[in-house]
């Protein structure tokens, strides 16, 4: 719906510029930065090209809003290499730019996921070549490379690359290659050149020791193949961990069975040491020994416990009627259904409930057992599920624990100080607002910060015509400033062909600054067409 | 240029069913859930950080407050609308117990806390296949789902569509699933990816 007629302005230059559709405005600006940064790495016009491919794709998708241009252009480049096999790290760039390499990593594979582009993953003799030139090593550049390359080779083989920064392997092959060489680099100016840490370097070198290649010679390195591969070094280091977990639990295994042991050693002597002890006797002997009111209290509990016995004797002679009668009951309840389990399971001692109020009806013969199961069930399914209220269950909380986690006065009161003065600042910057939302309520001009609201309530719109619908409901939302209301209105009505050129010379001049002022133009009478930019 | 396939018109990726059901005898160990809640009213954070012993605010750096208990240990973030996130905890109902203490915490603090909508968001599990993986060639089979990038991060990051799962496997065999919100779907997805794993055992 943009306005058709081009005007003859093609030297406008700036002017015609600022008319151009904002995605053109993008594109072009990426592809000059790209441009830039390509050169910084010395890309062929090839791999620009590409890269420029990438961004105009990522610009079709979104992928751009949210993110800095930079850090968008960046992972385009960078998927370039990928895929050409440039030895350029990420890394590289993060210098260029001085970012963050995690945060370009996360937009390059942000940006690999959404084009569904799969670099193969980096080979690290890839670097090799660079990174020999860069160490200068003259005539025998070619040399040293090949020895490194079959270091590399190796140190794939004993699974020592998987997981790690290809830049570390490469600077660690090149070291023992130039060592091999007669060359004296050292660990310093390696790491420079390969931009990885002296640890991480020496870690590698240590890795490399442990293989059994590194005890050949060097022409027998270069002869030899060993068939055997090693396992990865963080395997190898886990496993170690592992092993040692579990022989210190089973040496304090082992401890605890001793501690056992000697712990029943310690109980049998002290019994000894009792029981050869002379014992006090009479009455009052119970009451001198610690364990005497254990005794006292079993004894009472043994009285109670006879008395017991008695009652039930008395009971069950008492329901031994009942009890006999019920079971001929149940006997011909049984006989008549056949289902009823109940019964059939004679009680020892028969619940006085049923022998007063005869046979309950139970759950199969109301046959309501499958929804009874179900209710227990999903009782038992969410134990811990909230009342309907949402009141906090404390069932299973100690509330003297609960208690230790709160200060008390004067705590509180040294904690309060301490805090005043860690948030001094914040505390002030808190008042400076206040105060200045104070003043501008009293000025009237206060303007409140409300979070968005999502959902808008619109006035209906009435319009007579479907022309006009569309044009008040294009006001509404704002879509462009760019609009020829027009040619918009001329759609119905096939008779016009071309829209107003005069009206477009005129508001020229004036239209220029009223497009960076969206809202006003918007609110303008649509009477008077907003068409500044009708010219295509 | 290889390795380099046009963006198609979406599908539905499908995680590839290996035929071998055989359970892997391994059992992922859950190491950390994080809970969210809703107390219900809200809350005056300089009141409950000056006032609780376990508690740290720092308004200027973060907007609530941090308190840890140590039994389930685990530590929560307080907002002042009353909401509240609990991390830390290594099973669902310590979760839901840590939560439910917090919340206590705050009513003897003086606020009238409710709890409402405990939902787990989030459940972490880790465990160990014993043996070292060609990550390279899981990478390339796999491509859809897989991203390895060594130069930024040491292990395969493995997106998992069924059950929605997102793995972090490395060479040394051990295996990280997250973004479960139950338990069956960690234990799910480790009985999906083990047999692919196996496909990639070193020989040795």
């Amino acid at each position: 719906l943009i306005g058709a007629g081009k005007t003859p302005t093609l030297g406008g230059g700036f002017h015609a510029n600022l008319g151009k559709e904002s995605r053109a405005q993008t594109l072009q600006n990426g592809k000059r930065q790209i441009h830039h940064l390509g050169n910084q790495l010395q890309l062929n016009q090839h791999c620009l090209d590409t890269a420029f491919n990438f961004f105009k794709m990522a610009v079709s998708k979104h992928l751009t809003r949210g993110r800095k241009m930079t850090h968008v252009i960046a992972a385009c480049l960078y998927l370039v290499c990928r895929t050409e096999g440039t030895p350029h790290m990420l890394l590289d760039l993060s210098d260029l730019l001085q970012v963050n390499v995690y945060v370009l990593g996360k937009t390059f594979l942000l940006l690999a996921r959404e084009l569904c582009i799969n670099a193969p993953a980096i080979d690290p003799c890839l670097y090799i070549p660079r990174f020999a030139h860069m160490l200068e090593f003259g005539d025998k550049n070619h040399e040293v490379s090949m020895t490194a390359l079959r270091l590399l080779q190796r140190m794939k083989r004993d699974w020592m690359h998987t997981g790690r920064r290809p830049s570390g392997l490469c600077g660690a092959a090149l070291l023992v290659a130039a060592r091999m060489h007669d060359f004296r680099r050292t660990v310093k100016e390696v790491i420079r050149v390969v931009k990885v840490c002296e640890s991480t370097l020496r870690k590698r070198l240590t890795e490399f020791e442990d293989t059994p290649t590194s005890q050949l010679t060097i022409d027998e390195f270069m002869k030899i193949d060993l068939e055997e591969e090693c396992d990865p070094p963080s395997f190898t280091a886990g496993q170690k961990k592992l092993k040692i977990q579990q022989l210190e639990k089973a040496l304090s295994k082992k401890l605890e069975d001793f501690e056992g042991e000697i712990s029943s050693y310690q109980d049998e002597i002290e019994i000894e040491l009792e029981n050869s002890r002379p014992k006090a006797k009479g009455v009052f002997a119970n009451f001198t020994k610690d364990d005497s009111i254990e005794d006292n209290a079993s004894s009472i509990f043994g009285e109670e416990e006879a008395e017991d016995e008695e009652l039930e004797a008395a009971a069950n002679h008492l329901n031994k009627d009942f009890y006999n009668e019920l079971l001929e009951k149940d006997r011909l309840k049984t006989n008549e259904d056949g289902a009823c389990k109940n019964g059939n399971e004679a009680p020892v001692r028969p619940p006085a409930l049923e022998s007063l109020l005869g046979p309950l009806p139970t759950a199969a013969s109301l046959g309501i057992t499958e929804s009874i199961k179900e209710c227990i069930s999903t009782k038992d399914r969410e134990p811990g599920e909230n009342t309907g209220d949402g009141e906090l269950d404390l069932s299973g909380i100690d509330d003297s624990e609960i208690d230790r986690y709160i200060l008390n006065e004067t705590e509180a009161q040294i904690k309060a100080e301490l805090w005043m003065k860690e948030n001094a600042d914040y505390l002030k910057e808190q008042k400076e607002k206040e105060a200045r939302i104070a003043k501008e309520k009293e000025l009237g001009i206060y303007k409140e910060h409300k979070p968005k609201k999502s959902a808008k309530k619109r006035e209906p719109i009435q319009a007579s015509t479907a022309g006009e619908a569309i044009e008040k409901m294009l006001e509404q939302k704002k879509i462009s400033s760019k609009i020829n209301y027009n040619v918009l209105r001329d759609l119905n009505s096939k008779g016009s062909n071309t829209p107003k050129k005069e009206d477009d010379s005129t508001d020229d001049s004036t239209s220029t600054k009223k497009l960076s002022r969206r809202k006003s133009i918007a609110s303008r009478n649509i009477a008077n067409p907003v068409n500044s930019v009708g010219k295509r | 240029t290889p390795g380099v396939c046009p963006p198609l018109t979406p599908m539905t990726p499908m995680t590839p069913v290996t035929p071998a059901s055989e359970s892997s005898g391994i059992v992922p160990q859950l190491q950390n859930i994080v809970s969210t809640v809703n107390l219900a009213c809200k809350l005056d954070l300089k009141n409950i950080a000056l006032q609780a012993r376990n508690a740290e605010y720092n308004p200027k750096r973060f907007a609530a407050v941090i308190m840890r208990i140590r039994e389930p240990r685990t530590t929560a973030l307080i907002f002042s609308s009353g909401k509240m996130v609990c991390t830390g905890a290594k099973t669902e109902e310590q979760s839901r117990l840590a939560a439910r203490k917090y919340a206590r915490v705050v009513q003897k603090l003086g606020f009238p806390a409710k709890f409402l909508d405990f939902k787990i968001q989030n459940m972490v599990g880790s465990c160990d296949v014993r043996f070292p993986i060609r990550l390279e060639g899981l990478v390339l089979t796999h491509q859809q789902f897989s991203s390895y990038e060594p130069e930024l991060f040491p292990g395969l990051i493995y997106r998992m569509v069924k059950p929605r799962i997102v793995l972090l496997i490395f060479v040394s065999g051990k295996v990280v699933l997250t973004g479960a919100k139950e338990r069956s779907e960690i234990y799910e997805a480790f009985e999906n990816i083990y047999p692919i794993l196996k496909g990639f055992k070193k020989a040795s």
